[in-house]
């Protein structure tokens, strides 16, 4: 996790004065920043980085703030934003604000809103990070079940008795049995509630 | 019977025959007439005394012989002489011509001649008797007679006039008449049924009382009518009927009658161009004259110069003094002076703006004249047109004002945009004093390290020196924008007009959403004294906003004015539309304070900041029922110069 010791702040603002202000702001509390100076030059950029956020100014020329988010999302970029404006009102903000933005910030404002909202957007950051990654594990495991494993997976979360499953699948319970074994230990799962929070987490549909 | 007695018979019988003689001789004498006698035989000739006169001889003055008379007569009737007299004596028929003689003077005469052939017992014929009669003066006034009956016709053939008569004897018609009614002379003068049958329906009524009063009354007649002569032609023609009196009893009409068609045409021709010129002349108000300067006199005025100056045609042409006494008292002297000028020096001119009280109503027109001196006439001979330009005028101001309105509007909107601007400089000005304002935290945070570091501290203080600079631009750049805007100027200004004004160029406006425009304006409202343009830009603020309050719903928009308690002019400005925030009605005079979606707070704070420059108050009211009202003070003209 060498990217944990690097956490990076994208600015991207179109006033060159705001970029370097802002850019020089991060870094003189430990923090690595890039700036750009128009969302497209932040698109062509790869995104790597963990964690990391996003300070956006919303007037950009070309691409309007909100727009440039939307494109985020589109191209499967998920970074927390948080928006600078010159000029917003309310419904701007409030805008903004429900579509994901972790903050919105008229300028000029206090250094330690800023600095404050940085820190946040970083945690939740690395809060997504974390989660996707249990997943990422998670669907490892479930990866590596038999078919007939993850069947009787289902049945078990959905609440059935072993001989309730066998006849559903038309084994015999000592076999349902075994197979439920594996199951619990290729999944690490505890108990079968442990096991029902992982099949909620890989969002699997339990059988009705 | 003794000798005596014989002889004395004798002497008896011979005087008598001398007296006889001699009474022949007279009888010659007075009538003209002489005879002569010719002797077949001898070829003797025998002459009365009137013979020899009528030859141009004296009496009895040579003996004639055939040879002496053949000599005397014209040669070219001598063979015709001959020829009668050997007719004579073959036939036995008295000879019977007429022939010209030469008399010893030279002169010629024409004589009648007679003569008889005498014959024995035998019938032989042995001696010719005759008469010669002298008919040289009758033979000249029956040829002059027929010249002047030829001159009479050939005059009516090429004058185009007939002439008749009508009386007891019967009804004559000149053969130039008869041509003109296209009738056959052969025919004889028609009757007066044929006659109407001529006339040109439309003018038959009016021949027929003609022909009753001359029937009836003798009243004779001098008319123009139409003819349709027998090939269908139409003719114009004058009749002329006069009466003959002798000794007061009434004989009977002569007449003559003309072809006038030609004249009658080329005449209503004229008269169609008259008219067409007199039309042209009303349709664009320019009248045509003719005048001479030096008699003052005023040959010609067409009818729409008299119109003009307001004069009654009716009166004939008035003279000049008339016309200097319509002038306006300030245009008199530069219109008399150029005048007699261009007079004296013999040159054209142009008055092209002077200005007349017109005779008839006292209305100011506006007039444009020009005249050309007239090469043809006497000295002080002008031609020239006069133009009435008033309306022109008018429409001209009209086009100025409209004109200047369009600038005024267009200064507005500059004026208007201002705001937009500072909305936009406002937005240029809070970035660098946002990027300064974070460059200065970032610096203290670099100081604040344990090292400072101080290498990124100064580059983030000369960041903030930039972007102070940057700041200090934009203000500049806004204060040179502000300086291009016309300097407040004082005029003054009579809020009706500027309401008009406005009330027109919004009213498309209004129209769109639905509002009506209402005026309740105070009578004998004062003047103000304001910079017109800030206060165009007031009405419109106040006027937009209005209509943005109602854009959704319509209504009705109330412009009223009245004096206020304290002296100064108030005007209100109410809509019915969404009416004013619950709370903080002051607010809204603030600058970037907006309720609008599009709007740039700045509307009412530069109504206010206008309105207060010139010493007035501006608030705004609920309505009772819905929307609301803005009002605004304005010193009254009289009480700024108190």
């Amino acid at each position: 996790m060498t990217s944990e010791a690097f956490p990076t702040v994208f600015v991207v603002d179109d006033d060159r004065g705001m970029r370097q202000a802002i850019q020089d702001l991060v870094e003189s509390v430990g923090l690595r920043a890039e700036s750009f100076a128009s969302a497209e030059e932040f698109l062509r950029k790869k995104h790597n980085t963990r964690p990391s956020c996003l300070v956006l100014d919303v007037r950009l020329p070309q691409m309007s703030g909100l727009d440039f988010q939307r494109r985020l999302v589109e191209k499967g970029i998920e970074i927390p934003v948080i928006f600078i404006t010159a000029h917003g009102d309310i419904p701007m903000s409030v805008r903004a604000l429900k579509s994901g933005a972790v903050e919105f910030l008229t300028k000029p404002f206090r250094d330690q809103d800023l600095l404050d909202a940085v820190q946040q957007a970083l945690q939740r950051d690395r809060t997504a990070h974390e989660q996707q990654a249990d997943i990422r594990d998670l669907q490892e495991r479930y990866r590596a079940l038999t078919a007939r494993e993850q069947e009787v997976m289902t049945l078990v979360v959905s609440g059935m008795l072993n001989k309730q499953i066998a006849s559903e699948i038309g084994a015999s319970e000592a076999t349902v049995k075994v197979h439920r074994g594996h199951v619990m230990h290729k999944m690490q799962a505890a108990s079968v509630v442990d096991l029902v929070r992982m099949a909620d987490k890989l969002e699997l549909s339990p059988r009705k | 019977m003794a000798k005596q007695d014989v002889q004395k018979t004798l002497a008896e019988l011979s005087r008598e025959l001398q007296e006889s003689k001699a009474r022949l001789e007279e009888a010659q004498r007075v009538a003209h007439v002489g005879h002569w006698e010719w002797d077949l035989a001898t070829d003797v000739v025998v002459w009365s005394d009137e013979t020899y006169r009528i030859f141009g001889l004296s009496p009895q003055e040579r003996p004639m012989d055939l040879a002496t008379v053949h000599s005397m007569v014209q040669p070219e009737d001598r063979e015709l002489i001959y020829r009668a007299a050997e007719e004579a004596l073959q036939s036995g028929n008295p000879a019977d011509i007429e022939h010209r003689l030469v008399r010893p003077d030279g002169e010629v005469r024409t004589i009648h001649s007679v003569g008889t052939v005498k014959r024995d017992s035998s019938g032989r014929a042995y001696e010719m008797f005759g008469t010669v009669q002298d008919i040289t003066e009758r033979k000249r006034s029956e040829e002059a007679l027929k010249r002047s009956q030829f001159y009479l016709s050939e005059g009516q053939r090429i004058a185009h006039i007939g002439s008749w008569a009508f009386d007891d004897s019967g009804h004559y018609w000149s053969d130039e008449l008869y041509k003109i009614y296209g009738l056959d002379p052969r025919n004889g003068a028609p009757t007066v049924d044929e006659y109407l049958a001529l006339i040109h329906p439309q003018d038959r009524a009016a021949m027929v009382e003609t022909i009753r009063a001359m029937q009836e009354e003798h009243r004779g007649f001098d008319q123009i009518e139409r003819i349709i002569r027998p090939d269908g032609q139409m003719r114009y023609i004058r009749a002329v009927a006069v009466p003959v009196m002798e000794e007061g009893v009434f004989k009977g009409f002569i007449g003559t009658t003309m072809d006038v068609t030609e004249q009658e045409l080329l005449t209503q021709e004229l008269r169609r161009e008259q008219a067409y010129l007199a039309e042209a002349q009303s349709l664009s108000h320019i009248g045509s004259w003719a005048t001479n300067f030096h008699t003052r006199q005023n040959f010609h005025l067409s009818d729409e110069t008299y119109r003009i100056h307001g004069f009654d045609p009716r009166q004939g042409p008035p003279g000049l003094e008339r016309f200097w006494a319509t002038l306006h008292p300030q245009d008199e002297r530069l219109v008399r002076e150029t005048l007699e000028e261009a007079v004296r020096a013999g040159m054209d001119y142009d008055i092209s703006d002077f200005r007349i009280r017109r005779a008839d109503d006292g209305q100011i027109r506006f007039l444009r004249t020009i005249g050309h001196r007239n090469d043809m006439g006497e000295i002080g001979d002008y031609v020239g047109i006069t133009m009435d330009i008033t309306e022109l005028k008018r429409a001209e101001e009209e086009r100025e004002r409209l004109r200047q309105l369009e600038a005024d509007l267009a200064h507005i909107n500059r004026v208007n945009m201002m705001g937009e601007l500072a909305a936009a400089l406002a937005h240029e000005i809070r970035q660098p004093i946002a990027a300064s304002i974070t460059s200065a935290n970032a610096c203290l945070r670099w100081l604040a390290r344990d090292p400072p570091d101080l290498e990124r501290a100064r580059a983030a203080a000369s960041r903030i020196e930039q972007d102070g600079n940057r700041a200090a631009d934009v203000i500049s750049r806004l204060r040179s924008f502000y300086k291009k805007g016309t300097p407040p100027e004082r005029e003054i200004v009579n809020l009706k007009d500027i309401i008009r004004e406005m009330t027109t160029l919004l009213r498309k406006e209004a129209i769109r959403h639905s509002i009506k425009i209402h005026s309740e304006l105070g009578e004998d409202m004062p003047d103000v004294l304001a910079d017109r343009v800030q206060l165009q830009q007031v009405f419109m603020n106040l006027m937009l906003n209005a209509i943005d309050a109602m854009k959704e719903i319509g209504g009705k928009l109330t412009i009223g004015s009245r004096l206020a308690s304290d002296g100064q002019v108030m005007v209100s400005i109410g809509d019915t539309g969404v009416g004013l925030p619950a709370e903080n009605t002051e607010r809204i005079f603030d600058a970037f304070h907006t309720t609008k979606p599009q709007g740039t707070g700045m509307g009412l704070a530069i109504t206010r900041s206008i309105v207060e420059a010139h010493g007035g108050r501006v608030w705004a009211t609920a309505n009772a029922g819905a929307g609301a009202t803005f009002h605004f003070t304005l010193p009254a003209k009289a009480e700024e110069h108190a």
